[in-house]
């Protein structure tokens, strides 16, 4: 099941490469939604926050497969 | 007032049970989530197969904190310091594979320096450096028989590090999470409530010196505190962190007021206690209009905005009176006594006006974005103790390496693992022996639970449920005691020791003999880590660095009246409020070292301040040729004499500033400039003030008249 990318030939876990790409890119949709003010409009911000974060991450998830 | 009568009353004994209570579903609270957080963790590492789950487990002890902002901010610097830290490992591998002297040599100067660096900051960036250290050491220690495994050992850690973060992050994010936010915003509102409050109260005349100390100590902290909430908060709130350069600039016209407020106040105490009472009530009398429009009710919503046309009002009502009352007075004395004090008084309502100009931006509910002028909290470091640090450890790790490599100890790797994580966690506190000891006790009851528990219990279960039900109670008891004060550091220890010495991964190994060899490995790196503070104190707490932190805090003075002018007023004032916080953090309150601290603070204050301002006057009109010498000569004597206060610069600081003010007297059109330098003639003659150590015996009264 791991499926490895080789970063400068060196074999890294993709799951790994993906974690810290999906954790940058809510951080990007963070930002832009505590500027717009879109987590007034949510009950649990961090449940959001984190639901957010699984669709992210799973969404990257399917580029290994 | 009413704040002493609210402490004067004793709360009933509903009260104090509700108050005991809900201190106890805190301590619970953070058990419980710690212990969700470890599990969880574990279970997850377990399922990925990880090699070590049991370091994923231990990350989650060590950055357990009450407050979820606090959770969130340390795992990103955490983070951070993580990936560093492997990359130095692979580097230094990359480097020495076959020479184990170099490669201990390298490994232990990144470690010292990760360790100097995290003395640097108060705030959570420190983690980053005590985390880049330890995380080198745990990836290349183990490999040093096998370099080429550098690659999966760096990946396997990083996964492992950063799972328990997340996992941490995540629990104390949602399972009831306490905000820092509320927090923040209470820090914000008190400080506004504060000092507005403050100011409308002490419009009715003089403040004694005392109070005016107290009042600077309580400003000075506000400030502080605020800045590191602030730094904390942007990473649990996106809303927050939009608003962070609003919150920044907030501070900085906070501190900017505070300190305009301050000199006026001493002016009118000098003036009173020179028998020069016309001049000073009539300053009062000025600034009484500024009194009548903050007594307006600050707790509600909205409040700011409402001040905001009543401050303009009273500045018109201000501007209009002034002709009216300098008329009124007839020496030339109380004239120009009046005039530095009018001056000031305008300077000090414009920041007010600014200051609550931007509590109103803050109270509003949208973000405006992008509308916040930039502004840095400059801090001020003292890179000499970081050196010590950075010395300390990376001699540390050199004897225990020397150790390691001459007695062929199987298990020296384990001691000088621990050794890295407690000489950079430790080397910011102000008394690292002391807690060493403690954790070291803590560690070792640890262990000895952690016997217990492996070997009685877990050798009896199945399954990870059963392992959750027998491991639980051990932790617990060690988190319960990170939550009580006196126990805080012994929990610390018990909670880590016994996490580390279980190692829990997929296949248990039951290995008794390894189990104590391995503890006393353990507690042989506490042990150096704690020689190593007792043989290199740290810098912190000691007489050495306030001397050193009060000899910066003069040099302000030289800053302002050197340094070059744009962005200068904010960098004077953040880094005078960090030097000071950091100062009094680390003295006793009401001891000579700390009110000397503050008497010199309350002066570096006055006189930097009104440098800047007459700096900023004759940079911006035309200064006539003869007379700009005579300003520089001013401004050089006076920083020269902050840096090196004696009594043969004061003379020559007191005399430079007198011609100056004569010379000016001789030319047109530079009046403005008077009233800078009165202020800083007057707060050099001040009696009461620190620098009476270096006057002359001369009659002081005779003095201010002199000055005035």
């Amino acid at each position: 099941m791991p499926r490895e990318i080789a970063l400068g030939d060196a074999l890294v876990p993709g799951l790994l490469v993906f974690f810290v790409l999906a954790l940058l890119l809510l951080w990007l949709l963070d930002g832009i939604a505590g500027r717009l003010g879109l987590y007034r409009l949510v009950w649990h911000p961090p449940l959001f926050r984190l639901a957010v974060f699984v669709c992210v991450f799973g969404a990257f998830a399917l580029f290994m497969f | 007032m009413s704040a002493t009568g609210l402490q004067n009353a004793t709360p009933d004994t509903r009260q104090i049970v509700v108050e005991t209570l809900r201190e106890e579903v805190n301590v619970w609270l953070f058990v419980v989530k710690t212990l969700i957080a470890f599990f969880l963790t574990g279970w997850l590492a377990m399922r990925l197969d990880l090699p070590a789950p049991s370091t994923a487990m231990l990350t989650t002890v060590i950055v357990a904190n009450r407050q979820s902002g606090m959770v969130l901010a340390k795992s990103f610097y955490r983070a951070i310091g993580t990936l560093a830290g492997a990359t130095a490992a692979i580097a230094i591998v990359a480097a020495f594979p076959q020479e184990r002297d170099l490669f201990l040599l390298a490994l232990s100067l990144w470690i010292g320096v990760c360790a100097g660096g995290a003395t640097l900051y108060r705030n959570f960036k420190s983690y980053a450096f005590v985390l880049g250290g330890y995380t080198a050491a745990i990836v290349a220690i183990p490999v040093i028989d096998n370099p080429p495994g550098v690659f999966d050992s760096s990946w396997a850690r990083i996964s492992e590090v950063l799972l328990g973060l997340m996992v941490s992050g995540l629990v104390n994010d949602i399972v009831f999470p306490s905000r820092m936010r509320d927090v923040l915003r209470r820090a914000a509102r008190e400080q506004f409530a504060g000092f507005v409050g403050f100011v409308r109260d002490s419009t009715g005349g003089s403040i004694a010196r005392d109070t005016m100390e107290k009042a600077h100590l309580r400003f000075v902290r506000a400030a502080v505190t605020l800045e590191d909430l602030r730094s904390s908060v942007i990473f649990e709130d996106a809303e927050a962190r939009a608003r962070s350069n609003h919150l920044r600039l907030f501070n900085q016209r906070f501190m900017a007021a505070s300190t305009s407020f301050q000199s006026l106040h001493h002016l009118i105490n000098r003036l009173k206690r020179a028998q020069r009472d016309l001049a000073a009530d009539t300053l009062i009398r000025l600034y009484a209009p500024i009194g009548e429009a903050l007594d307006a009710p600050i707790e509600a919503g909205a409040a700011a905005r409402v001040l905001l046309p009543r401050l303009v009002s009273a500045r018109d009502t201000m501007r209009a009176s002034v002709p009216g009352l300098r008329a009124s007075l007839s020496d030339s004395q109380d004239v120009r006594d009046f005039d530095t004090g009018a001056s000031l008084l305008t300077r000090f309502v414009d920041e007010l006006h600014g200051y609550v100009d931007a509590a109103a931006s803050l109270q509003t509910p949208r973000v405006i974005a992008g509308s916040a002028e930039r502004v840095r909290f400059d801090r001020g470091n003292d890179f000499l103790g970081a050196g010590l640090a950075t010395f300390r450890t990376t001699l540390t790790m050199l004897v225990l390496g020397a150790f390691w490599i001459y007695s062929a100890w199987p298990l020296g790797s384990s001691a000088m693992l621990l050794a890295t994580v407690f000489a950079g966690l430790f080397a910011t506190i102000p008394n690292p022996t002391r807690v060493t000891w403690q954790v070291m006790l803590g560690y070792l009851s640890g262990m000895a639970v952690g016997f217990i528990c492996e070997f009685l219990l877990l050798t009896q279960v199945d399954g990870y449920g059963l392992l959750v039900v027998c491991v639980a109670p051990f932790l617990a008891l060690g988190l319960v005691m990170m939550m009580t004060q006196r126990l805080a550091f012994y929990g610390l220890g018990w909670a880590m020791g016994f996490a580390y010495i279980l190692s829990l991964k997929n296949v248990q190994v039951y290995d008794p003999a390894h189990f104590i060899n391995d503890a006393i490995a353990q507690v042989v790196g506490l042990g150096a880590a704690a020689v190593s503070f007792v043989v290199i104190p740290p810098a912190i707490g000691s007489a050495w660095l306030r001397r050193r932190q009060l000899a910066r805090l003069r040099g302000q003075v030289a800053l302002a009246a050197e340094a070059p002018l744009p962005g200068l007023r904010h960098r004077f004032e953040s880094v005078n409020y960090d030097l000071v916080s950091q100062v009094v953090a680390q003295t006793q309150p009401g001891s000579a070292d700390s009110r000397s601290l503050i008497a010199w603070a309350l002066a570096v204050h006055e006189t930097g301040r009104a440098l800047i301002e007459l700096r900023h006057d004759m940079a911006r009109g035309d200064v006539p040729p003869t007379l700009r010498p005579y300003l520089d000569d001013a401004l050089r004597t006076l920083a020269r004499f902050y840096e090196k206060p004696d009594a043969a610069g004061y003379l020559l600081a007191r005399d430079a500033v007198a011609t100056a003010i004569a010379s000016v007297g001789e030319h047109e059109g530079v009046a403005h400039l008077l009233e800078h330098l009165h202020l800083v003639r007057m707060a050099l003659l001040d009696g009461e003030s620190v620098l009476a150590a270096y006057m002359p015996d001369a009659s002081l009264t005779k003095d201010i008249a002199h000055a005035s």
